[in-house]
């Protein structure tokens, strides 16, 4: 494939303007959600930070991070990530590219509203669906609009048969929107009574995992591992079988987190369940996608630390989900732990792999600084293995602690605050490493044109080594 | 994978199963749960909260406080709810019925809230949750921008914080909760789940009281 002259052809120029438009929101709500993650780990040990601002509670700015990071950072990247992947497997342009550019302005001006109606008290108060009602609706349409482009694309592409990643990106394209529509109805226009309304926000939570953030993540993986190491994926007639568990079982796992909840049983036993058997689909992952360990190069290692990232989320959600260790681990930052373990180091790897992937194509022009690659790509990796291991050994400590009743809170806050405070460190390396990509990327793009390309393109193993 | 149709009813089928079976089933077991009546008390629980602690409810999400407290007490022997305090009988889906919005909450950095107006020996009255708010403890921050300092003209205000030493407001000043403070408070003292439902009764005990019967 190291041949290929066909390597960079019009479909990466067509998409240009729409994608870079997506990736730069993208980066912008990456680095806002770092700021505010800095805020919020700060605020944990030092309660006094910020805290004469009204708009600024910890219950704000936890919020804000998370949904900064999600709708801004993830959503952005993950849309053009995974347009670019079925525009490519397509082989044809994509088409409606002008839906791409309007429906990416109003889903900004979405979050950006949303944010600013979270500072303003207006959190509808569910994790991962805290962005206030009157922008939802807004974020529904702008949604639709993007996910025009990669409808046609999958229903425009050459050749019938479909690739892994059409699969994963298709299905995120046309389950999010579903979900996304009937937790607006059941949580905010028309809602559901009691803890009806926990039951639908962790149904809808799960889904946003399961259904969309992983598999626009999962179509990067797919499409950019074998693309950079040049072989065909090792056990490849398995992963219809792993995709159709992650669509089938995946949404069904959300009740874990209402074990012991005012809830009834069958709601969390059915959770446990699900979340043993979708174990099955992180194997598959995981034997598709080996190849990207030990690779060598940015892309393949931030692509295998996301993989990596991404399984053992999973092992560690069937294991949590046991009620022997959910009744430690439930209401503890153990929980904060998993979730940036499946986000930041999952997820957010995964299409860090793919940016830096898909950079190059998009715009003609190799990254601006080896270097400031390599830091980000180390900052990160440091990151986010300090801030999972400090949350889960504060959330394992105060597990235990909140067991016995003879510990009191006070010292219960005493014997975490370590752990709290070497997780801030952990939140400024990855704003910094951040603050480097951001950095990386600009100077790309004001970059002038390689005067003659062919050469580079015809060896992306060379390009990749020397963005490496 | 080949064929388009059939891969997307197949999407749409996964979804639909487990919308229906999380989302509406769910619905159709509690969506009509209806208060219990007593016959013996002649009421019906659990009572709906007056409308100003409805509306400090709101005040409570829109401040984000659970982010760091919880409102559902585990059953006896899972976990130590019960040992803390916290509650006797476990929560249940009906104790929210009345609830505009449930605030369940997942995190536990402060102490669960479900029963704080019934704490035992002593619950906390209205003066200690405004010292509370204002001052902060331990990991709670002050929320000094729920209360207003006020220039005292004559009488000092009827709701102004009883505040000594150190953090007492300067002379001919008086610290007055805003109407916030005044909503949080009254939804906070509202908390209390006093009534033992039948499906609230760990199981263990209903077995070991018909056993007992049978003898």
């Amino acid at each position: 494939m190291s041949t290929d002259s066909n390597e960079v052809s019009t479909i990466d120029s067509h998409a240009r303007g729409p994608l870079l438009l997506l990736l730069g929101s993208g980066l912008v709500w990456l680095v806002v959600s770092g700021v505010l993650g800095l805020i919020a780990s700060v605020q944990l040990h030092t309660p006094g930070f910020l805290a004469d601002c009204a708009w600024l509670t910890y219950g704000h700015t936890q919020a804000l991070h998370e949904t900064a990071f999600v709708y801004g950072w993830l959503a952005n990247a993950g849309l053009a990530l995974g347009l670019w992947v079925l525009a490519r497997l397509g082989g044809e342009s994509l088409r409606a590219s002008n839906w791409v550019i309007v429906g990416t302005l109003f889903w900004n001006l979405g979050v950006t509203l949303g944010l600013v109606g979270i500072m303003a008290g207006d959190a509808t108060g569910h994790g991962l669906f805290q962005l206030p009602s009157y922008v939802q609706p807004l974020l529904l349409v702008a949604y639709g609009a993007i996910a025009v482009a990669g409808v046609l694309a999958w229903s425009g592409r050459r050749s019938e048969s479909t690739f892994a990643s059409q699969w994963y990106v298709f299905a995120a394209l046309f389950l999010f929107p579903w979900i996304f529509s009937v937790a607006q109805v059941t949580l905010v226009w028309v809602p559901v009574r009691g803890v009806l309304q926990a039951i639908t926000a962790g149904w809808y939570a799960q889904g946003a995992f399961t259904l969309w953030l992983a598999p626009l993540a999962l179509a990067v993986a797919y499409y950019v591992v074998p693309k950079v190491t040049g072989r065909v994926l090792p056990a490849y007639q398995f992963a219809s079988l792993g995709f159709w568990t992650l669509i089938v079982v995946g949404s069904w796992t959300g009740g874990r987190h209402l074990i012991g909840g005012p809830v009834p049983a069958w709601i969390s036993s059915l959770a446990i369940v699900s979340c043993s058997l979708l174990v099955f689909h992180y194997l598959v992952v995981l034997l598709n996608l080996r190849g990207a360990i030990g690779g060598g190069g940015t892309v393949l290692n931030l692509m295998a630390f996301g993989v990596l990232a991404y399984v053992l989320g999973g092992f560690v959600d069937a294991f949590t989900s046991i009620r022997g260790f959910a009744v430690v681990t439930q209401f503890t930052f153990f929980t904060q732990a998993q979730q940036q373990l499946a986000l930041y180091g999952g997820i957010s790897m995964l299409l860090f792999g793919g940016l830096y992937f898909a950079l190059p194509r998009l715009t003609g022009k190799p990254w601006g600084s080896a270097a400031l690659i390599t830091g980000h790509a180390t900052l990160s990796v440091i990151g986010v293995l300090l801030l999972v291991i400090c949350l889960g050994g504060a959330g394992w400590t105060q597990g235990r602690e909140l067991l016995n009743p003879a510990v009191k809170f006070s010292d219960i806050a005493l014997s975490i605050r370590p752990w709290l405070l070497a997780a801030t460190a952990a939140q400024a390396l990855l704003l910094l490493g951040n603050l480097i990509l951001v950095v990386n990327f600009l100077q790309t793009l004001v970059a002038k044109p390689v005067a003659s390309k062919t050469p580079l393109f015809q060896a992306p193993a060379v390009m990749e080594a020397t963005a490496s | 994978m080949k064929n388009g149709p059939l891969f997307f009813l197949g999407l749409f089928a996964s979804l639909t199963l487990s919308f229906g079976g999380v989302v509406l089933l769910s619905n159709t077991q509690l969506g009509g749960l209806a208060p219990y009546y007593d016959d013996g008390e002649s009421k019906s629980f659990p009572e709906r909260a007056p409308g100003i602690a409805a509306r400090g409810q709101l005040v409570y999400r829109d401040l984000g406080c659970a982010s760091c407290h919880t409102e559902q007490v585990r059953r006896p022997g899972f976990g130590a709810d019960q040992a803390r305090g916290w509650g006797d009988r476990q929560s249940v889906a009906r104790d929210y019925i009345h609830q505009a919005y449930p605030q369940l909450g997942a995190m536990r950095i402060g102490p669960d809230l479900t029963n704080l107006a019934g704490r035992k020996p002593s619950p906390l009255d209205s003066e200690d949750l405004m010292k509370l708010l204002y001052l902060g403890q331990g990991t709670m921050p002050a929320h000094a921008f729920l209360f207003n300092d006020v220039k005292v003209v004559g009488q000092v205000p009827a709701k102004a914080l009883k505040l000594t030493g150190k953090m007492a407001p300067a002379i001919g000043h008086a610290i007055v909760p805003n109407e916030h403070a005044q909503t949080l408070v009254a939804y906070l003292l509202s908390l209390n789940t006093v009534y033992d439902y039948p499906e609230a009764r760990p199981v263990a005990q209903v077995e070991a009281k018909s056993e007992g019967a049978h003898k």
